[in-house]
């Protein structure tokens, strides 16, 4: 029942904007995918390509074996929620559910058990005549979920389902959908801003910028090994080192910037002496303190500022002298709180959490 | 605010809308319901079912109240829907020029019409026939008036209605399988129904009760004029007022469905619509295509305001069997504006409008700070009061002025007085009733307009200024009234514009030359031979001008709102 869905250089433009600027992605049978951007990066453009209701200019889109790429919405048999949910109003939870199956022409007694089946399926049943306005904002979002999944759609589109929530109900929210996604079988693309969301329910996600695909895969590739200053930047906070390829020294790179000299496991290969790149510290994988002998990446600097917020102290350190930038460090568990800053700290990193970015704008 | 105060003022309204709104208005059921014994009879309720004049009269007039909504809706519905789908060349020209048959009266735009329609009109004329076009079926011309003159109503209505559609709730529509009909049946047409509901309940209980153009149409079967024509030998025949019992009840009645099943308001929309609906841009050809529909309409909308141009135009009896006037003059301009009876009535038209306009803000503004700004309990109450006037068609309200005025002024505190009767006697000096039932009726409008105007400024402006130690009245003054009014004006001005041009209680409560407003004497002039029709066109195009401009004042000044005015 899970079909791939197949992109393949899908090219979509308003006026003089290109919202989708030759984008193409597999999403394979039964997976969850996350298409994750800033706002105006076309994400939500190319779900609605997907769902039908805009036209791309060139390129396609394939469901499994069929292309779909000129098929009206209603042709096309994926169930899409859409961020107002869109239930209307003037219908029960049992009516909205079921209409999809109407205008299928299912058969009553069938209707009546598939949407028994998808209100239990989003825990919903107890609501089956209430009218949407009488429903909760999460209950909402299980109800558009049910509408979306009882026609058995080819795939499930889902717009940014929980921007309308509360913070909790969020949390709470997509460990239900994934839940809920993973049960069905369904292969699904779900679109966020929130790159929390995406880490924590995508298999694999898409991020995109400016309507191209500025890295695709499995959210701790993603994070760990971010292809772009962008991608770096957008997922998960960093500090971006500017500097130039010193040395290529066996199975590492050696990066010099303003702030020091930096050791690295990543981009072997890609880079030669001399190249300008970005170096990428995650302020977690900054380590302050003591380093062990013989540990490459250390570095002197001085604190002048700690937040501390119990589980983790967030500290800014100036690297590499007046000249230097501040860099973040995250300090989890934190024994030493530095409370008459500024003060001398050391700082080291393991060569394998630096990464080399070719230079760009994050 | 202050608790006090809004009791202050729930208490001021409830007494006022007692002593002019629910006192006459149980006059006129105590009349239909009470017989010269003084018991309880229904005698005269059932005398109007089972008189075949007065059930034809009914009958007629929900024909006339059933085809105008039906043919308005029909005019008004898909120009809605396609002005909200489609961007056309032209479009913001015709959406205007949509509504400008709310310029005029429809009773005023009769005389037009049957210079192009009559039996030795224009059209006959200019295709040599001579048929009657409004003889026999003479209810199709006042439904077709109505509708020409009541569409605009629904327009906007069912206009704000498509707006405020999340788009996203035909998208998941189409998504599901649903498209074109399907989708417009089962979603679109539901959606919009409130507000559908919101605009027709106007139209029908206007059409319903309407005066004035069966009056100059000469359809004389239909309720309301059965009820003039009783009414002028007030006091003696309980029948008129049973029968206008039958048309309040009717027209409650569906009000109160109307704002109950519906709410009087849109479904609300949950959450933000993530896609905002772009118009389907469309030229050439298709772009004709979709624009035609509105020309034409609006063409036919025009005619009764071209008549009644033209017939102001004309030498007296210079329009007859002919295309266009045979001799063109401009005395019918001076003529109405040196009449004895046109000068009076301009000015008595002007005061009685003005003092309306100004018991309409100062009660529009108090209501609406209760309803928005207080907590009392019984807000809503008041907010629901406010709205009645609605329900209640001028013919009713008219009604139970006459009856109030005759109760009032067989008083013997009255009788032996010199200067009550001149305050409570119609037959003396109707000013006071008049002024009344102008602002009354206009109330709503400008309840809705200042309550608009107050939920979209916030609280915490006020709370502000209080903060920085602005007594009520100072922030009232200094913050709260220079933010709201565009949203005043607006609704002064369309209570002013309604009230200068206001039919059924003139015709009805104004019984002395020298106290006749506009509308009464653009009926009088009317139906005088010979010069009359052409004067009473002219001082009609004078009125016309008159809306026009408060009407674009007013529409500039509330922009897309202005449909939020005519609705229950």
């Amino acid at each position: 029942m899970a079909v791939s869905v197949v992109i393949n250089n899908l090219v979509k433009t308003f006026g003089e904007t290109r919202a989708v600027d030759h984008i193409s992605l597999t999403i394979d049978p039964g997976e969850l995918f996350f298409l994750l951007g800033p706002s105006g990066c076309g994400k939500t453009t190319l779900l609605r390509c997907i769902a039908g209701f805009h036209q791309p200019e060139s390129g396609s889109i394939h469901m499994g074996e069929q292309e779909v790429t000129r098929l009206q919405p209603h042709q096309r048999d994926t169930g899409m929620v859409f961020q107002s949910y869109a239930l209307w109003p003037h219908m029960t939870v049992t009516q909205n559910v079921a209409f999809g199956l109407e205008m299928r022409k299912v058969g009553k007694a069938e209707t009546a058990k598939r949407v028994a089946e998808a209100l239990a399926l989003v825990r919903m049943s107890d609501r089956a005549d209430y009218k949407p306005n009488q429903l909760s904002g999460g209950q909402q979002q299980r109800v558009a979920l049910a509408r979306a999944l009882v026609i058995h759609p080819k795939c499930l589109l889902l717009d940014e389902p929980l921007s309308n929530l509360d913070a909790k109900l969020r949390l709470e929210m997509r460990t239900e959908i994934r839940r809920i996604c993973k049960e069905s079988g369904l292969t699904a693309i779900y679109v966020t801003h929130d790159q929390k969301e995406a880490l924590s329910v995508a298999d694999r996600l898409a991020v995109l910028n400016g309507g191209i695909v500025e890295q695709c895969g499995t959210p701790e590739d993603v994070y760990l090994r971010p292809q772009s200053v962008f991608a770096a930047g957008f997922i998960g906070e960093t500090n971006f080192l500017d500097g130039t390829v010193k040395k290529i020294l066996g199975d590492r790179l050696l990066v010099s910037t303003q702030e020091g000299d930096w050791e690295s496991k990543h981009g072997l290969g890609s880079y030669e002496v001399g190249d300008e790149v970005s170096v990428s510290l995650r302020p977690e994988t900054l380590h302050i303190g003591d380093a062990s002998a013989g540990q490459p990446n250390v570095v002197e600097g001085i604190v002048h500022d700690t937040v501390y917020l119990g589980e983790v102290a967030q500290h800014q350190v100036r690297l590499g002298g007046d000249n230097g930038k501040n860099v973040k460090v995250f300090d989890l568990n934190p024994r030493i709180i530095a409370r008459n800053a500024p003060q001398k700290a050391t700082i080291w990193v393991d060569a394998q959490d630096v990464v080399v970015l070719p230079r760009g704008k994050a | 605010m202050r608790k006090s105060s809004a009791w202050i003022i729930f208490g001021l309204t409830l007494s006022v809308f007692a002593i002019a709104f629910i006192f006459p208005l149980s006059l006129v059921i105590k009349n239909g319901f009470v017989g010269p014994d003084g018991k309880i009879t229904f005698r005269y309720i059932f005398g109007v079912f089972q008189n075949p004049i007065y059930l034809e009269g009914l009958l007629n007039s929900l024909r006339l109240a059933l085809g105008t909504t039906f043919l308005a809706t029909l005019i008004a519905l898909p120009l809605a829907w396609m002005s909200n789908r489609f961007l056309f060349p032209g479009k913001k020209w015709v959406n205007a020029l949509l509504l400008v048959p709310m310029i005029l009266p429809p009773f005023v735009g009769a005389i037009g019409f049957q210079q192009i329609l009559g039996q030795y009109g224009v059209i006959n004329s200019l295709f040599g026939l001579e048929v009657d076009w409004l003889g026999r079926g003479r209810w199709m011309g006042v439904i077709l008036l109505q509708s020409l003159a009541l569409y605009p109503i629904l327009f906007l209505n069912l206009s704000a209605a498509l707006a405020n559609i999340d788009h996203a709730m035909e998208e998941a529509a189409e998504n599901l399988g649903a498209t074109g009909w399907v989708k417009f049946r089962r979603i679109t047409l539901p959606l919009i129904t409130p507000g559908f509901f919101a605009g027709g309940t106007i139209v029908f209980i206007w059409s319903f009760t309407e005066l004035g153009t069966p009056l100059i149409m000469n359809y004389t079967r239909c309720a309301s004029v059965q009820v003039y024509d009783a009414l002028k030998e007030i006091g003696s025949n309980p029948f008129p007022f049973a029968l206008v019992m039958v048309m309040l009840t009717v027209s409650v009645g569906l009000y109160c469905i109307s704002k109950f099943f519906f709410g009087g308001q849109a479904y609300a929309m949950q959450g933000k619509a993530a896609t905002t609906f772009t118009e389907h841009k469309v030229s050439g050809v298709k772009g004709l295509l979709v624009l035609l529909p509105f020309l034409i309409v609006i063409s036919f909308a025009l005619l009764p305001h071209l008549g009644v141009i033209l017939t102001s135009f004309s030498a007296p009896g210079g329009w007859y069997r002919s295309v266009l006037p045979q001799e063109w003059t401009m005395n019918n301009y001076s003529e109405a504006l040196g009449h004895s009876m046109t000068v009076s009535s301009i000015r008595n038209s002007l005061v009685f409008s003005l003092l309306a306009v100004v018991f309409n803000l100062f009660f529009g503004i108090a209501i609406a700070f209760v309803v928005v700004r207080s907590t009392i309990k019984f807000r809503g109450v008041l907010d629901g009061l406010a709205m009645m006037p609605l329900a209640v068609p001028g013919l009713v309200m008219a009604s139970g002025y006459l009856a109030a005025s005759s109760y009032f002024s067989n008083l013997d505190v009255v009788r032996n007085s010199d200067w009550l009767p001149h305050l409570v006697d119609v037959k003396t000096n109707p000013a006071l009733f008049l002024v009344l039932a102008y602002s009354i009726r206009r109330l709503p409008y400008m309840v809705r307009s200042a309550v608009a105007g107050l939920q979209q400024t916030s609280a915490g402006l006020e709370e502000a200024a209080a903060n920085l130690g602005a007594k009520p009245l100072v922030s009232l003054k200094r913050i709260t009234l220079p933010l709201i009014t565009a949203n005043l004006i607006a609704g002064a001005l369309l209570a002013f514009a309604f009230s200068m041009l206001e039919v059924s209680d003139s015709l009805m409560l104004a019984q002395r030359q020298d106290f006749y407003p506009i509308t009464k004497t653009i009926y009088e002039l009317f139906q005088l031979i010979g010069t009359g029709k052409y004067i009473a066109a002219a001082l009609g195009v004078w009125a016309m001008l008159f809306l026009a401009v408060t009407l674009v004042g007013s529409s500039l000044l509330l922009g897309k709102k202005l449909g939020a005015l005519f609705r229950v």
